[in-house]
């Protein structure tokens, strides 16, 4: 249905081709004419519009103005996903998954410590973190050996700062095991 | 938005800091001893009052004294 729709916008791009005064086609050029409506189409379907991504780490960055599809952010106003032609913002990110879809379609994704995602008016999306890492890179039970941990501070009798810290790290605990699984 | 974090006196930048920290000792074992080596710092400062030098201090140290101090007051 969807194809049938490009079809149609296409044949409408090439109007010279279709109103053609006096219709005495041969068949030579009605096949020219179907090669040159399926590649307009092959066109659009492979030129999706790209963002360009800049993922930052302070002592790394692991994308470097690099053409990516999608990129779904983990930001405090909620998950979003960014596209090309996004709005211009700054979002603050939570600790969370960054999922980055590429242009061979395949997608990566990274846990970041929380930083900030900026969108630019020209289709760049710069993100910057503290630390970021794939996913295969985590213990799962180093993760569930610290909750544990994090929550006995919280319920304990520590000072104020204390008990704060640990319930930010019990949040990113949290949300990197529920990843995890 | 209402953080918790700045509500108990923390800076945005402590609370990324104690964020990275547990993010760095999630990983596993090869990775965590090299990254966890970033997150180590050692400064240290000191107050010059009437053209005379105080006494020296850690930063870390000086910068958890005056949170706990901000944690006391209402945070803004």
């Amino acid at each position: 249905m969807n194809s049938l729709r490009i079809a149609r916008t296409a044949l409408r791009a090439r109007p010279a081709a279709i109103k053609a005064p006096l219709q005495r086609r041969g068949y030579a050029e009605a096949v020219s004419d179907k090669v040159g409506i399926s590649t307009q189409i092959l066109r659009i379907l492979l030129t999706r519009p790209q963002i360009k991504l800049s993922l930052a780490l302070p002592h790394q960055s692991v994308y470097k103005s690099q053409d990516v599809v999608q990129v779904n952010i983990p930001a405090e106003s909620g998950e979003m996903g960014v596209l090309a032609n996004h709005v211009p913002s700054i979002e603050q990110l939570k600790p969370g998954l960054v999922e980055v879809i590429e242009e061979s379609g395949g997608s990566k994704q990274f846990f970041l410590s929380g930083g900030f995602a900026i969108v630019q008016p020209n289709s760049e999306l710069s993100i910057n973190a503290v630390e970021g890492f794939p996913l295969e890179d985590f213990s799962v039970e180093s993760v569930r050996s610290q909750i544990s941990e994090a929550q006995k501070i919280v319920g304990g009798s520590g000072s104020e700062q204390d008990i704060a810290e640990a319930k930010i790290e019990l949040e990113v605990l949290e949300s990197l095991q529920a990843v995890l699984k | 938005m209402a953080f918790a974090w700045k509500a108990s006196g923390l800076t945005y930048n402590k609370y990324l800091s104690v964020a990275a920290r547990v993010v760095r000792r999630s990983l596993k074992d090869d990775k965590r001893l090299a990254a966890e080596r970033r997150g180590e710092m050692d400064l240290r400062m000191a107050k010059w009052k009437n053209g005379k030098q105080g006494e020296h201090q850690n930063v870390a140290d000086a910068n958890a004294a005056s949170m706990a101090e901000a944690a006391g007051s209402p945070a803004s």
